[in-house]
């Protein structure tokens, strides 16, 4: 592995493993104000339980998720030092403005776990719920920044030099309206159907039902709404990346040749030398309506690009169709959830509770692979159109090593994580409500 | 806007070396002390910066974000030249943040308490060492660039900086500034038997960071530091620092007198003062190469930058500032509460 793709790995990691934690940092802090909303309404001991259960987990994975990205505002220019010297300047703004949500979550989080019994009631739970709200408003302000890795602007760019810079423009850049929505209900979908799914299996198993079925409910709720939203503005992105990213969007399909009434392929096996896809499944004329909304507009191959430009493009298209899949399949989910809230017989079913279980990482592995299939399908570019990411990479040889650290480090801390929530719901499966 | 960004700048710089460092200096008490003052600091830094402790860390990431944004030039060096020291710190702090939050939100309390207890003591004490060494570094004068020799080998360019004994004596004597800062804080918390340990510590460290502190000085001197000539030179350097040391007499007779918050104004003050020191001598040419010095001004973002993140700052230090003092007067009130109910 040379130093490039060592570097490109070693983002790829952390990213991976940073986006999961602050998801449920994100959303988790939802499901806890309510419950804890709950408490306070009907006052049954199960829901306190179940709040301060989940106020735990909160603490773990919102710090979990803080140190890993601090690790990640250091990688950033520790990897891509050439990229941060000329984009720092322009994008700056929205990680500012994400750094100072992120000290009032954290400031809230600090009021929050500590406020029990010692501040007032409705402050107590208002602290809480501000720490849901600024989460959400750091995910959706950091993303702008990638969304501007996607869709530069704010500056000119005239012989190598980033000349005119007007940060409020980059940080309102044209990608991230859609981006920052597909991200926001991601994050919604991947951590409910997970941590529903955690309860299903504790109901499945025949544990503390009383409980698990009060979580259940909660997390469920969001995710299948959120579900059954996300294809709409999964809508949204495609048209805007048929747009400004054709060739994104060529090889999300794997379009070789540009045709007018393109059919959209599902599944197949890429061949990058001959350009190829065997075994797919053809949809005519699917892929011109879904990019431009006309059957016979014309959607661009890979082809009509220099293929220097080209992204990798087997990865793009198999991450494209797990993410579409795993979406679908949890769309129908959301859907099955609210027609068993009338036919109450499913709910009786071991099966039910089992099919829901088996949800708990689909949201991840989607979001994963969504994720996947903006930041591969961005490449070469670091800055599309504009910087090369092998031209942004750090001078410093022996990347590998630093690759590998990540990698031990964060395998050891996704273990202990896992292995904390465990205990956390033995303890709470062992004791009354 | 530009004196605002750079105001922020310090502010958060010395806000991370003060809070951020005071949690690491008790990190650093408790690898130090014996078993039974180790459950006793555990407990008693838990109810003292449990309500902040994550807050405390962020700063570190606004000082990040702002250098990167404001004064990429300036940055670009210290990211690509330190790499290594750098990666050691995020390592430190990856560990220390999360052994903190495992060993006091494990459902289960058992063996791997120990572990947890560990992990977050050594990532304490390595961690400002780190820090301190990757300050030194840029202050030594050993810094390479790859632009003015092409051929250099690896370990002059990316090892050599920062393992000498100037760096390395930086480090530490940061880290001993953590543990003065920590015992000085924690005093005003303890009861009764654990104030006479705290204060032995804060004596210890008193001791320790004077030591330390003529010993850095002399080896830079001896090794001819530009910087550290540079800061003999300065007056409000040398001010700076004699009236820190002066500070410890009356730091002395208010810990003896129980005057808490007195101690720890004081404490906080010398603190301040020796860093205002380290930075204020040689400002803006905070980076000293073997061939030159780089102004933290060198390459600066263009003036719409600035201006926009100077009122990002600024509005966000409305919302954060006031929250942050609420939130350690709040728990703080409390306290007192609790005595009384007691």
């Amino acid at each position: 592995m040379d130093n490039l793709d060592a570097a490109r790995m070693q983002m790829a990691f952390t990213l991976i493993f940073h986006i999961v934690f602050a998801c449920i940092g994100m959303v988790m802090p939802f499901f806890m104000v309510l419950s804890h909303y709950k408490w306070l309404r009907t006052r049954k001991p199960v829901f306190l339980k179940l709040t301060k259960s989940w106020q735990k987990g909160v603490a773990i994975f919102f710090v979990t998720g803080a140190v890993s990205g601090t690790a990640l505002s250091f990688e950033l220019g520790l990897l891509w030092p050439e990229f941060m010297k000329h984009a720092g300047p322009i994008i700056g703004m929205p990680f500012s403005l994400e750094g100072a949500a992120f000290f009032v979550e954290a400031l809230a989080l600090g009021f929050y776990l500590y406020g029990w019994n010692k501040l007032p009631e409705k402050f107590h739970l208002l602290t809480g719920i501000i720490v849901g709200l600024s989460g959400v408003a750091s995910g959706i302000l950091v993303v702008s920044a990638n969304s501007w890795m996607n869709a530069p602007s704010g500056f000119d760019y005239v012989n190598g030099q980033f000349l005119n810079i007007d940060p409020l423009k980059a940080f309102l850049n044209p990608a991230w309206f859609t981006q920052a929505l597909h991200m926001t209900l991601a994050a919604f979908v991947a951590t409910s159907f997970a941590v529903a799914g955690i309860h299903a299996w504790q109901i499945y198993k025949n544990r503390n039902v009383a409980l698990h079925l009060e979580a259940f409910k909660i997390a469920i709720v969001f995710g299948a709404v959120a579900a059954l939203l996300q294809p709409l503005s999964g809508d949204l992105s495609a048209k805007d990346i048929a747009q400004r990213q054709p060739v994104k969007l060529a090889a999300m399909e794997a379009h070789y040749e540009t045709e007018k009434g393109a059919p959209l392929y599902i599944g197949g096996i890429v061949d990058e030398e001959t350009q190829t896809v065997s075994y797919k499944l053809e949809i005519p004329k699917a892929l011109s309506f879904l990019s431009f909304g006309d059957f016979n507009a014309e959607v661009k191959g890979l082809n009509d690009f220099p293929k220097e430009d080209h992204p990798p493009v087997a990865i793009t298209h198999y991450a494209f169709q797990v993410m579409v899949g795993l979406g679908t399949l949890l769309m129908f989910s959301g859907l099955l959830y609210f027609i068993s809230l009338k036919k109450k017989k499913w709910q009786a079913s071991k099966k039910y509770w089992l099919f829901f279980a088996c949800l708990a990482p689909v949201g991840f592995l989607a979001l994963e692979a969504g994720w996947i299939v903006t930041e591969v399908g961005r490449q070469p570019w670091i800055i599309h159109n504009v910087m090369r990411t092998k031209d942004a990479v750090t001078p410093m040889p022996g990347m590998i090593y630093s690759f590998y650290l990540y990698v031990i480090l964060y395998a050891v801390l996704s273990v202990a994580v896992t292995w904390l929530m465990i205990r956390q719901i033995k303890v709470l499966n062992n004791s009354e409500n | 806007m530009l004196y605002v960004v750079l105001f922020f700048t310090l502010f958060s710089l010395f806000l991370y070396a003060l809070l951020g460092g005071a949690d690491f200096g008790a990190g650093i008490l408790e690898l130090f002390s014996s078993k039974d003052h180790q459950v006793s600091i555990k407990k008693r830094v838990y109810s003292v910066m449990g309500p902040v402790w994550e807050a405390n860390h962020i700063w570190i990431i606004i000082l990040i974000v702002i250098l990167w944004i404001a004064f990429p030039g300036f940055y670009n060096v210290i990211i690509i030249y330190l790499h290594i020291p750098l990666t050691l710190i995020l390592l430190g702090i990856t560990l220390r943040g999360v052994a903190f939050v495992f060993r006091h939100y494990d459902a289960v309390k058992d063996k791997s308490q120990l572990l947890y207890d560990r992990m977050f003591e050594f990532s304490c004490l390595v961690t400002p060492i780190f820090l301190g060494m990757t300050y030194g570094a840029l202050i030594s004068g050993n810094i390479v660039l790859l632009e003015n020799t092409p051929n250099a080998d690896f370990a002059s360019v990316y090892i050599k900086p920062w393992l000498q004994p100037f760096p390395i004596l930086t480090g530490f004597f940061f880290s001993a500034l953590c543990v003065f800062l920590s015992a000085t804080f924690l005093i005003g918390e303890a009861t009764e038997y654990e104030r006479r340990m705290y204060i032995r510590k804060a004596g210890i460290a008193t001791w320790v960071v004077v030591v330390l502190g003529f010993v850095t000085l002399a080896v830079a001197y001896f090794e001819e530091n530009k910087f550290v000539l540079d800061v003999l030179k300065n007056y409000y350097a040398i001010g700076a620092v004699a009236v820190s040391g002066l500070l410890l007499v009356p730091l002395w007779k208010s810990i003896r007198k129980g005057k808490i918050v007195w101690c720890r104004f004081l404490a906080g003050l010398q603190v301040l003062l020796i860093l205002s020191a380290a930075v204020g001598a040689h400002f803006p040419n905070l980076i000293i190469t073997k061939t030159g010095q780089i102004s933290l001004l060198d390459d600066m973002a263009p003036e719409s930058t600035i201006t926009i993140l100077g009122i990002s700052l600024i509005i966000g230090g409305l919302i954060i500032l006031p929250g942050l003092f609420h939130l350690l007067k709040s728990f703080k009130m409390i306290k007192i509460l609790e005595n009384e109910e007691n």
